[in-house]
């Protein structure tokens, strides 16, 4: 008995040691920004980059990030003009592959989104609209509508890329048509709970956030050139702020709020944007903005007063000083997606380069960097870290690399 | 007077001899045979080169070269990829952003500038073999390089120019001309980061400018020579 003890507080110990048990459930982590809630991570690595734990090659192209359970991967992936989820053990090995929809292929083809999962469903959109509820044991499908044909929407550009929120009984999405453009559905059955018409524009491609206030919930999200805050309650529409300049459709990154304050980056639009909210969340007011920050994608991450972000017509990633709201400083890196853990970013640029970065009062200094060279076409996934393991998604191939200590 | 006459005489006499210095189109080939590594090109079979073309996004880009003059290459827009070839006869594509992903004939304009990518040992070497004009046109700047300007009217019609650096004898430059709608529309390609592979010196970036904006960068990232290739690619496509 007292050995058996003894070797279950080991094994909880080495457990929370390792961070053993995390989950990343949804799009860039817990919170959707980027940080994820690791420790003991490698402050530097080998050479020719940390240990490849496995490669697992067919996961069809697409651009979306895995999400993780304690048991399973998930991630979707397009198999002749067919969207696919696929789950995988978590040593790469593939469980079932379930049909979603059809995938979009007009321009960059795959799949873009990333799964959501809430208890034992996970929530999966396509470029062509179709979002479904499967079963996270089989992949069997619970229910699924589909943007254009239930709620008149229309795909944007590069299709609809947004991955789900979830929160409680329901699920948001974002059809983006002129008088159902944001709805609410019940996460169980697909109902409608509500719908808001938001600003009428077609959808843009931003995973929303959520704020949490005494006072109310609310949903920020971008359609195509307006930031819309939305009650959660009902779906009225509590504030927008509409991008400046002609041929803005492209807003892509989610919003981040910290303190009463929502951080926007938009490339396509008016760069690195700070506001400030109101305390019962009903208004918010512009305090600075820098179009030079012109992340179009790669999201961004808040570490300390900086906001680091990848650029677009310039291939670097810059670093904003939020309280004052100018870039400071870049980072020759060329350009891409950025996430945080155990207190380093991590910066995967378009070229395949992993770079580890430490944060500093001034520029982020490259400790470390290694070349992606397996996988298939464009490096525009976002990676994602979860129990030690960090995670890159290269078109057809997921990359598990061992970056605990 | 006697001072100025002197320093007149001493400039011209500097002057002559430096023009007498100048090389002969046939010195400064000979030169560049010789630092491009001509004595193991003419023996090398074929080239693959794999890297990255950065226009607006960051794709992959893979670049066959067999002889005699075979071409093919794939890369991505829009990550779709798309080919190019040519087999020694037909100059072909592919165009798959255009809704159409069947393989076409390019058009003459770019089929020949595909006949002047595809010549394996490139157009200075044994151009009246072929039946090319070159001519040293003088020199002229390719940044701070006050380079060697060779002015090539090729076999096909065409003018090009090849700027060839005095002190390293490698290109620095190449100028020839697109007709869109038309109108010649220069084409600069800027030659860096030349790095030897088996002896031959391989510029692994090449900056084009298309009517003097930029256009993309090739990154080159892996050069192998003489690797087994199956000549199928070069041809188009049946289907």
């Amino acid at each position: 008995m007292r050995k058996t003890l003894q070797l279950s507080l080991l094994y909880f110990l080495m457990s929370s040691l390792s961070g053993f048990g995390q989950e990343v459930l949804q799009w860039r982590g817990p919170s959707r920004t980027g940080v994820y809630d690791e420790t003991n991570l490698l402050k530097e690595w080998p050479e020719t980059g940390p240990a490849l734990l496995w490669e697992y090659d067919n996961l069809g192209n697409g651009y979306g990030s895995p999400v993780i359970t304690k048991q399973n991967i998930f991630i979707n992936g397009e198999f002749d003009t067919v969207n696919y989820l696929l789950a995988l053990d978590l040593q790469g090995k593939l469980l079932w592959k379930s049909k979603v929809g059809k995938e979009w292929i007009q321009n960059y083809p795959g799949a873009r989104s990333t799964p959501t999962v809430m208890g034992d469903l996970i929530y999966v959109t396509t470029g062509l609209g179709q979002l479904a509820c499967l079963e996270t044991k089989s992949g069997k499908e619970r229910w699924s509508v589909n943007m254009m044909s239930d709620f008149h929407g229309q795909p944007p550009r590069f299709g609809f890329s947004e991955s789900v929120l979830v929160d409680g009984d329901r699920v948001y999405c974002s059809p983006g048509s002129r008088d159902t453009n944001i709805v609410a559905l019940d996460r169980f059955t697909g109902k409608i709970i509500w719908i808001s018409k938001g600003e009428g524009e077609i959808t843009s491609y931003t995973a929303p956030t959520i704020i949490r206030l005494p006072q109310r919930n609310i949903l920020v999200t971008f359609s195509k050139t307006a930031l819309l805050g939305i009650d959660m309650k009902d779906g009225s529409l509590l504030w927008s702020y509409k991008q400046d300049g002609e041929g803005i459709d492209c807003q892509c990154n989610t919003p981040l709020y910290e303190n009463s304050f929502l951080y926007c980056v938009n490339g396509n639009g008016n760069g690195a944007i700070k506001f400030q909210l109101s305390d019962d969340g009903a208004k918010i007011t512009e305090l600075w903005k820098d179009n030079k920050c012109d992340g179009l994608f790669g999201g961004f991450i808040k570490v300390n007063d900086q906001i680091i972000s990848g650029g677009y017509e310039k291939r670097q990633y810059y670093v904003v000083e939020t309280n004052k709201g100018n870039v400071v400083d870049s980072i020759k890196f060329d350009r891409g997606s950025v996430i945080e853990a155990d207190g380093m970013l991590y910066l995967y640029n378009e070229k395949g380069q992993m770079g580890l970065f430490k944060p500093g009062k001034s520029c982020p200094e490259l400790v470390s960097s290694f070349k992606v060279t397996r996988g298939t076409k464009a490096h525009f996934s976002h990676p994602v870290i979860c129990n030690g393991v960090l995670y890159i998604r290269h078109g057809k191939s997921l990359l598990a690399y061992k970056v605990a200590k | 007077m006697k001072k100025p006459l002197s320093l007149l005489i001493t400039l011209f006499v500097i002057g002559s001899f430096a023009m007498a210095q100048e090389p002969t189109l046939d010195e400064i080939l000979a030169k560049h045979y010789k630092a491009a590594g001509y004595d193991k090109l003419l023996k090398t079979k074929s080239i693959i080169m794999s890297g990255t073309m950065i226009q607006q996004d960051a794709m992959p880009v893979k670049i066959i070269r067999m002889r005699p003059d075979l071409y093919y290459m794939e890369f991505d827009v829009q990550d779709i990829t798309a080919y190019q070839g040519y087999d020694g006869q037909t100059a072909w594509m592919t165009a798959p952003w255009t809704g159409n992903p069947k393989p076409q004939a390019m058009p003459e304009d770019r089929a020949k500038d595909m006949r002047t990518k595809a010549d394996f040992d490139g157009l200075l070497y044994q151009w009246k073999e072929k039946g090319h004009l070159v001519e040293l046109a003088g020199r002229d700047t390719v940044g701070t390089t006050l380079a060697y300007k060779l002015k090539i009217t090729k076999k096909d019609g065409g003018t090009e120019y090849l700027f060839i650096d005095p002190s390293r004898f490698i290109i620095l430059k190449r100028l020839y001309f697109r007709n869109i709608r038309g109108k010649d529309v220069p084409v600069e390609n800027y030659f860096h980061d030349y790095k030897a592979v088996n002896g031959i010196p391989f510029a692994f970036t090449q900056d084009t400018y298309f009517g003097g904006q930029p256009y993309n960068s090739l990154q080159i990232e892996n050069i192998e020579l003489d690797q087994p290739i199956d000549s199928k690619i070069f041809s188009m496509p049946v289907k």
